[in-house]
């Protein structure tokens, strides 16, 4: 990063996404704020060391949602051992009117579930990526998104129950 | 939406979109995450610069090395990402607001109010110095940018002036940075006197090392340090010289001014602690944590990358060629390994990265005199002069890069090191063998 119209561009691209990013972590993370405030800034510091290149490549936004869940993906391999306890709830910021019960319930349930599980559905049905990309982001076949997005929703619903987002659609 | 098989649909899939977009619309941080980002890529943009090709030593030399590069640049912050306070905690911009700190001098209080001042830091590290004459006193807290605290003081116990400094940075618990923070560099790469990391009874881990400012003795300044890291992520880091200043000073005395058990003592002072506590605040347990949650990681965190490093570097042993011996191996992350090898005629090092995510890197790294192979790996070849100066030393490297971004890239030495004369015409491998070994499926399996 050495001329200063790249560094402006950098300033302005990661100040106008960081807050997307940071909810991308949080539902990756199950709602540990903490971990996703962790995975976003290095994810804007891996994008600043790339950025001339990222830049130019065009669409860095998708760009940095891929380094995003690729960090997080390497962090839950590094720390597998490590995974939160499952009885604790996040500490959660204004839930804008969003029944707070369903919200939590909804995080604690995703953070249950296998890192690649949170991975796809989080791309799939947050960042309304296609199985394609969804795939390549994850270095994996479009057949192994397929199977995990439809066993990651069949956990939830038992996590969940049928009916328990009814709620959340109003 | 994401269903594109309308066979496939299915209404609870409808309504865990809606729940998951409303969940995730609600989280907002305080953290000015933007600027920490930027702070974070600046080190390692220049962890990178440092360790591009000579591996994780190289690394762990930057982080020994971290908090030197603040006082003149503001570049510095190793790889703990240093954060304002209390990123949980309601106040806006945490860290922005640094209130004066108490008379007595700091305390935990201090860190409950969300900063630390410069005053604060140079004040606490005078107190805890031995007698002496103290000048050049120099410090930043937590709100300044980036938000390191951190002193520096010349002290003079009559013989001699030598800088001695301090920072407080964060680091993730369990992470490689945590442990690469702790782990004394290899000799291969850094040369030092002494080196040891030792865990203390709270499970922080301490690394105590001897070395140099300048790893190839072009001037005879010593620099020792005292890396801490607790459990909760504070890393505690105390520097000091045989000189007034960390580069481009005159040696003043044979040794920096604090002995090594006077340094350990200084980086171990509980009055550090609280003040670290603040960067480590994010890592303190969640208001309905129980406490246990947040105690476990740490250890049981730290076995999992050291597994991941064994894997690299069994892998890399058992693709060598026959007729090898292992003289040494080594490696302190999880995408780099070294040995020593050597074929009855000399030791020769080899290296090897394994680096998935690559792909954006590609049309740099592959540009010229590339092949690719029927499975869409590119391969490029490179014989050329080591680039650490040893004498005679070249430098073999086959780079790979698959389809997918993983790059595998492996370099064999004429030397037992890049920086130590040449002990032979050539690497212990040929361009085959160490072709051989970067095309290897058996690195797919890694990662």
């Amino acid at each position: 990063m050495r001329n200063g119209r790249t560094k402006s561009d950098y300033t302005e691209f990661v100040t106008a996404r960081a807050s997307h990013l940071f909810r991308s972590a949080c539902l990756l993370t199950g709602g540990d704020t903490h971990l996703a405030e962790d995975l976003v800034q290095e994810t804007l510091g891996r994008l600043y060391v790339k950025w001339g290149r990222v830049s130019r490549a065009g669409n860095p936004a998708a760009y940095a949602q891929t380094v995003l869940h690729r960090t997080f993906l390497a962090h839950r391999r590094l720390r597998r051992s490590a995974e939160r306890a499952t009885d604790l709830f996040p500490d959660l910021a204004d839930p804008r009117g969003v029944d707070s019960d369903t919200r939590l319930t909804l995080l604690d349930a995703l953070g249950r579930l296998p890192a690649k599980d949170r991975a796809v559905l989080v791309l799939r049905y947050w960042e309304d990526r296609s199985i394609q990309e969804t795939a390549e982001v994850m270095h994996t076949s479009t057949a192994a998104v397929r199977t995990r997005c439809v066993r990651a929703l069949g956990r939830l619903r038992g996590l969940l129950g049928e009916d328990l987002l009814e709620h959340a659609t109003a | 939406m994401p269903v594109e098989d309308p066979k496939e649909h299915d209404p609870f899939e409808d309504r865990f979109a809606r729940a998951l977009h409303d969940a995730g619309a609600g989280f907002e941080t305080h953290r000015d995450l933007a600027s920490a980002g930027e702070t974070r890529g600046r080190a390692l943009a220049l962890r990178r610069r440092a360790a591009v090709l000579a591996g994780a030593a190289a690394v762990a030399c930057a982080g020994v090395g971290g908090a030197l590069l603040l006082p003149g640049g503001g570049t510095g912050a190793a790889d703990g990402q240093s954060v304002a306070a209390a990123s949980a905690a309601p106040s806006p911009a945490a860290g922005q607001d640094a209130p004066s700190p108490a008379a007595d001098g700091p305390s935990p209080a201090a860190g409950g109010s969300g900063g630390i001042t410069a005053e604060e830091m140079i004040r606490t590290l005078k107190s805890l110095l031995p007698d002496g004459r103290i000048s050049k006193e120099q410090g930043r807290g937590t709100d300044d940018t980036p938000p390191l605290p951190f002193a520096q003081v010349v002290h003079d116990d009559g013989k001699g002036g030598g800088a001695v400094a301090v920072s407080l940075q964060r680091v993730e618990p369990g992470s490689p940075q945590a442990r690469e923070t702790t782990t004394c560099p290899d000799r291969t790469f850094v040369p030092h006197d002494a080196c040891r990391t030792t865990e203390l009874a709270d499970g922080s881990m301490l690394m105590i090392f001897q070395g140099y400012e300048y790893p190839d003795r072009r001037a005879e300044t010593k620099y020792w340090a005292a890396e801490l890291v607790t459990p909760e992520g504070g890393h505690i880091s105390v520097s000091e010289w045989n000189a007034e200043a960390q580069k481009d000073a005159p040696v003043t005395r044979p040794e920096p001014p604090l002995s090594v058990k006077e340094l350990e003592k200084l980086a171990t002072a509980p009055v550090w602690r609280p003040l670290a506590d603040v960067l480590a605040e994010g890592k303190k347990p969640r208001p309905d944590a129980s406490p246990s949650t947040d105690a476990s990681p740490p250890a049981d965190a730290g076995t999992p990358p050291e597994a991941l490093d064994e894997g690299l570097r069994k892998t890399f042993v058992s693709l060598l060629p026959d007729g090898l011996k292992v003289k040494k191996q080594g490696g302190q992350a999880s995408d780099y390994a070294y040995l020593v090898v050597d074929d009855g005629h000399g030791a020769s090092m080899v290296q090897i990265n394994v680096q998935p995510d690559m792909s954006d890197v590609e049309g740099q790294l592959f540009r010229d005199g590339v092949e690719t192979l029927p499975d869409g790996t590119k391969v490029v070849q490179r014989q050329g002069p080591g680039e650490k100066g040893g004498q005679g030393v070249v430098m073999w490297t086959v780079d790979t890069i698959r389809p997918d971004g993983m790059r595998v890239v492996v370099s064999a030495f004429n030397s037992g090191a890049q920086h130590t004369a040449a002990t032979r015409g050539t690497p212990a491998l040929t361009m085959e063998q160490l072709r051989a070994i970067a095309t290897s499926p058996k690195w797919r399996d890694l990662l």
